[in-house]
C-alpha cells in the first residue's frame, strides 16, 4: 500500500509539471468570404481581442465597446486586452485550441499571412475593398497592407512607423541639431555623453527593440526586392552585404548611442521613462508612443520633443526613403457564428469619430480612417509623423513579424548576442541563414 | 485439541472451508466493485484531466503541426533526436541543474539551519516574529517580485549596482539581467530569496514535532547544540528534508514564471530553462510537435528524480 502511495505521490509530482502539457489542433475550417448583403442580427455576444491592455491604451476599446452596446442593447462585447507582448502567445494558444475570438488583433506581413493561409480570417474584398462603401472611408495603403493572394482580409486601426524622438532642450543647450546621417548622429552621441546624458535610452530586455533599430538600417542597405524575396521562406538566402553592413551599423550605434551591453537588461518601457524624465537625449520609438513619451505632466514637454527618421548611413544601397513600420489591424474569424455582427462593430470602431478619438491625446494612435486623423485632433508631432510616414517610398514592416517564426526567433536573439557584444554581424547572419535554410 | 482433528481431517476441513468461502469471496469481490463505482467519477476525472494530457503530449511529440492550418505530420521520434543536438536545450537542461542544485542548498538545507536557530530561540515571541519575517517573501507574487528585482538589477537606477559602486566594488557593477554570464544567477537569486522563508516554515513545523524529552536528555548528557542538531534534529526531520529535496528539485525542472518575468530566456537564450524553450518553440515559433517532446523531458526527468527521492528517503527514515 506504501509503494503504491510512493509510486501515486512520484506520478503525481511529475505529472504536475505536465502544466506545460499540449494538446492539438484539428484542421482549419473551409475559406470563408464576408457577404455585403448578409442581415447583421445584433444580439449575442461578440469576442474581441486587442493589443490595448496597457493602462493608457486600454480605455479605449472599453469606451467604444460600451457605446456599442448601448446602440445595440442586445449585443454583448466580451473584451480580451492583451499587451504588445503577451498578444502573440495568446494569439497562438488560441489558433492551436481553435478558441480565435470573432474579432482579433493582427500584424500585416507574414504574422496575418498565417491567419489566411490556415483559413483563420475572412476575406472581406467584398465589405471593405478598396471600391466599397467602407474601403472608401479607410486609407487605402492601410487596407492593401492587409492584402494577401489579391483579397483584403483585415481592418486597418492605425498607422505606424519609427522614429527617432528626441528632446529640443538637450540638442539646443549642446548647440546640436537633428542629425542629417548616420555618422552625424554618431558625432551628436559623443558630444551628449560627454555632458553626461545619455544619448539614446534603449532597453532591450525583450529583444524587439533592437529588430526595430536593425529593421530600419536594412531597409537603408538592403535593396527593397532582395529583403522581400528573404522574407519569403521558400527564396529566403539572406546573403547580401548589406545585411553584414547594417548589422555593423547597428553595434556602432549601441556603442557610442547607447549604454553599451547594459541595454540587455533594461525593459523598452524604462528606456521610454528614462527619455520621458529627461535623463535620455533620445529615444528610438512609434509615432504611437509620441504622446506618451511627452505630455504636460512630465519632465520632457510636448513643445520639447521632436523626432526625426533614423539617420541615413553614407553609401547605403538599399531604399533610402524607406520606413520601418506598418500599419496595424484587426481580423475576423472565419469560425466567427455572427461574421455580419463582428464586420458592423468594427465599422463602427473605424468610424470618423472614434478615429479622432484614438488619434487625440491620451492615445495617439494615428486612424487609418480618412479624416480620422487630422490636426485638429491630434498632437503636432503625431500630426508631421503622419505626413513623413505617407512621404516614405517603402514601409518596411517589422523583422520579427516579416519573417518566419523559427526565423524571426533567431532575428531575436542573436541581435541580443550582438547588442551584448557576444556576437559579430557575421555570426548573426550566419545563425539568420541557418534558420532560413531549416524553415524552408 | 479440535485444532489438531481439523489439522488431521486438514484436506477435508479445507475444502469445507474453500466451498464455504466462495460466496463471501464473490460477496467482497462484488462489494469492492461498488466501491469502485464510488470512485469512478474520481477516477474519470484525474483520467481526462491529468493522465490522457500525458499520453496526447507523447502523441503530439511525434508529430509536426502547423496550428494555422491543423496538419499534422507524423515524423516518428525526429523531435526528440532533433532535441539531442539542440544546443540551448543542453543551456537550459544545464540552467535548470543549476537551479536545483543552489535550491537544494539554500531552500533545503539553508532553510534547515535557519529553522533549527529559530526553533532554538528561548522565546517564543521572538520565533514567531523570526518565522513571519523570512515567511513574507513567500506571499508576494512572482510578477511582483520579478518587477522589484527587475529594479533591483537595473543597471542605471538598480539598487546593488549602486550598493556596490559605494562599497567600492565598481569592478562587479554589470547589468546582471542583460549579461549572458550573470542572467541565471539573477534569476536565482531572487527565488531563492522567495522559496527561502517557506521551506524554513516547513522545517520549522517539522522540528515542532520533535520531542522535547529527546533534547533535554541529550543536554543532560552533554550535548552541545551542533551535537543536538546532527543527532537529533537532522534524523528526525529526514523524512520533510527528503520530501523537501523532491518537491525543490521538481521544483526547479518546472521552473517559468521566475524566467519569463524576469528575461524571457534572453539575452541570446542564456538564461532559458525547459519549460521556457518550450514556451518559446511551441508559442513563439509555432513548433508543437517539438514543444510537446520537451515536456516529455520534463516529464521523466521529475517522474524520475522523484522516485530516485522517494527511494532514497524510504531507506534512510528514522521513525519514534
Amino acid at each position: 500500500m506504501k509503494r503504491s502511495l510512493q509510486v501515486v505521490t512520484v506520478t503525481v509530482a511529475a505529472v504536475s509539471s505536465f502544466g506545460f502539457s499540449i494538446g492539438g489542433s484539428s484542421a482549419a475550417s473551409v475559406a470563408v468570404a464576408a457577404d455585403p448583403s448578409a442581415k447583421v442580427e445584433y444580439t449575442g455576444t461578440l469576442s474581441v481581442l486587442t493589443k490595448f491592455g496597457l493602462q493608457q491604451l486600454s480605455p479605449y476599446f472599453v469606451n467604444v465597446a460600451q457605446q456599442y452596446e448601448k446602440l445595440h442593447p442586445g449585443v454583448k462585447v466580451e473584451l480580451i486586452q492583451e499587451s504588445d507582448d503577451s498578444v502573440k502567445g495568446k494569439t497562438k494558444t488560441l489558433v492551436a485550441s481553435n478558441s480565435l475570438p470573432d474579432v482579433y488583433f493582427s500584424w500585416t506581413g507574414s504574422w496575418g499571412g498565417n491567419f489566411v493561409r490556415g483559413n483563420r480570417a475572412v476575406d472581406l474584398s467584398a465589405v471593405i475593398g478598396p471600391d466599397t462603401e467602407w474601403g472608401k472611408t479607410l486609407s487605402p495603403a492601410a487596407v492593401k497592407a492587409f492584402q494577401y493572394n489579391g483579397k483584403f482580409y483585415g481592418i486597418p486601426l492605425y498607422q505606424d512607423a519609427k522614429f527617432v524622438g528626441y528632446n529640443k532642450q538637450i540638442f539646443g543647450k549642446l548647440g546640436l541639431k537633428a542629425p542629417a546621417s548616420f555618422e552625424e548622429l554618431l558625432t551628436s552621441c559623443d558630444a551628449i555623453r560627454k555632458s553626461g546624458a545619455t544619448p539614446i535610452s534603449f532597453g532591450n530586455k525583450e529583444a524587439w527593440p533592437a529588430i526595430h533599430f536593425a529593421g530600419q538600417l536594412l531597409a537603408y542597405n538592403v535593396p527593397q526586392a532582395t529583403l522581400e524575396r528573404d522574407f519569403d521562406p521558400t527564396t529566403a538566402e539572406y546573403t547580401d552585404p548589406g545585411y553584414v553592413a547594417a548589422l555593423k551599423q547597428f553595434s556602432q550605434l549601441v556603442e557610442r548611442c547607447t549604454d553599451g551591453a547594459g541595454v540587455n537588461g533594461t525593459s523598452y518601457a524604462s528606456a521610454l521613462q528614462a527619455f520621458t524624465n529627461g535623463q535620455s537625449a533620445m529615444y528610438y520609438q512609434e509615432i504611437i508612443e509620441f504622446d506618451q513619451a511627452a505630455t504636460s505632466d512630465s519632465a520632457l514637454k510636448p513643445a520639447d520633443f521632436g523626432f526625426f527618421r533614423l539617420p541615413v548611413p553614407a553609401g547605403a544601397k538599399g531604399d533610402l526613403k524607406s520606413i520601418e513600420g506598418a500599419p496595424e489591424g484587426y481580423m475576423i474569424s472565419a469560425a466567427s457564428k455572427n461574421i455580419p455582427l463582428a464586420i458592423d462593430f468594427m465599422k463602427f470602431v473605424t468610424s470618423k469619430e472614434n478615429a479622432q478619438i484614438l488619434s487625440a491625446p491620451p492615445y495617439g494612435q494615428p486612424s487609418a480612417t480618412i479624416g480620422g486623423a487630422s490636426e485638429k485632433n491630434m498632437s503636432a508631432a503625431v500630426v508631421d509623423g503622419l505626413k513623413d510616414i505617407n512621404a516614405a517610398s517603402y514601409l518596411m514592416p517589422w523583422l520579427d513579424t516579416a519573417n518566419p517564426p523559427r526565423v524571426a526567433a533567431v532575428w531575436l536573439s542573436s541581435l541580443q548576442a550582438l547588442a551584448g557584444g557576444s556576437m559579430t554581424p557575421e555570426q548573426v547572419m550566419g545563425e539568420v541563414r541557418k534558420a532560413a535554410s531549416a524553415a524552408r | 485439541m479440535a485444532r489438531t482433528s481439523d489439522t488431521i481431517e486438514s484436506g477435508a476441513v479445507v475444502h469445507g472451508a474453500a466451498r464455504s468461502q466462495r460466496p463471501r469471496s464473490l460477496r467482497v469481490r462484488f462489494g469492492n466493485l461498488l466501491s469502485f463505482r464510488w470512485a469512478a467519477a474520481a477516477l474519470i476525472l484525474i483520467g481526462w484531466f491529468v493522465y490522457y494530457p500525458i499520453v496526447d503530449n507523447f502523441i503530439v511529440s511525434t508529430t509536426d503541426q502547423d496550428i494555422y492550418t491543423g496538419e499534422v505530420t507524423n515524423v516518428g521520434l525526429a523531435n526528440y533526436d532533433r532535441l539531442l543536438h539542440d544546443p540551448v536545450v543542453l543551456l537550459a537542461l544545464w540552467n535548470n541543474c543549476l537551479y536545483a542544485i543552489i535550491s537544494v542548498v539554500f531552500q533545503v538545507f539553508g532553510a534547515f539551519l535557519l529553522a533549527a536557530i529559530i526553533e532554538d530561540l528561548r522565546s517564543e515571541r521572538w520565533r514567531r516574529l523570526w518565522r513571519a519575517v523570512y515567511f513574507v517573501p513567500s506571499a508576494i507574487s512572482i510578477t511582483v517580485t520579478g518587477l522589484l528585482f527587475y529594479f533591483i538589477y537595473q543597471p542605471q537606477i538598480g539598487l546593488l549596482d549602486a550598493v556596490l559602486s559605494r562599497a567600492g566594488l565598481s569592478q562587479f557593477v554589470m547589468p546582471w539581467l542583460g549579461n549572458e554570464h550573470t542572467a541565471i544567477y539573477a534569476i536565482i537569486a531572487m527565488s531563492q530569496w522567495q522559496g527561502f522563508g517557506y521551506s524554513t516554515l516547513l522545517f520549522a513545523i517539522a522540528i515542532q514535532k520533535i520531542p522535547r524529552d529527546l533534547y533535554d536528555a541529550a543536554t543532560i548528557d552533554g550535548a552541545g547544540p551542533l551535537r543536538r542538531l546532527w543527532s537529533i534534529t537532522f534524523p528526525l526531520t529526514r523524512e520533510m528534508t527528503g520530501l523537501m529535496i523532491i518537491v525543490t528539485i521538481t521544483g526547479a525542472f518546472q521552473v517559468f514564471n521566475e524566467v519569463m518575468v524576469m528575461t524571457a530566456g534572453g539575452p541570446n537564450n542564456s538564461s532559458q530553462v525547459l519549460g521556457t524553450w518550450l514556451y518559446q518553440k511551441a508559442f513563439i515559433e509555432d513548433n508543437f510537435g517539438y514543444g510537446a517532446a520537451i515536456a516529455a523531458v520534463i516529464f521523466v526527468l521529475t517522474m524520475l528524480t522523484g522516485a530516485a527521492q522517494l527511494w532514497y528517503t524510504k531507506r534512510r527514515r528514522v521513525q519514534l
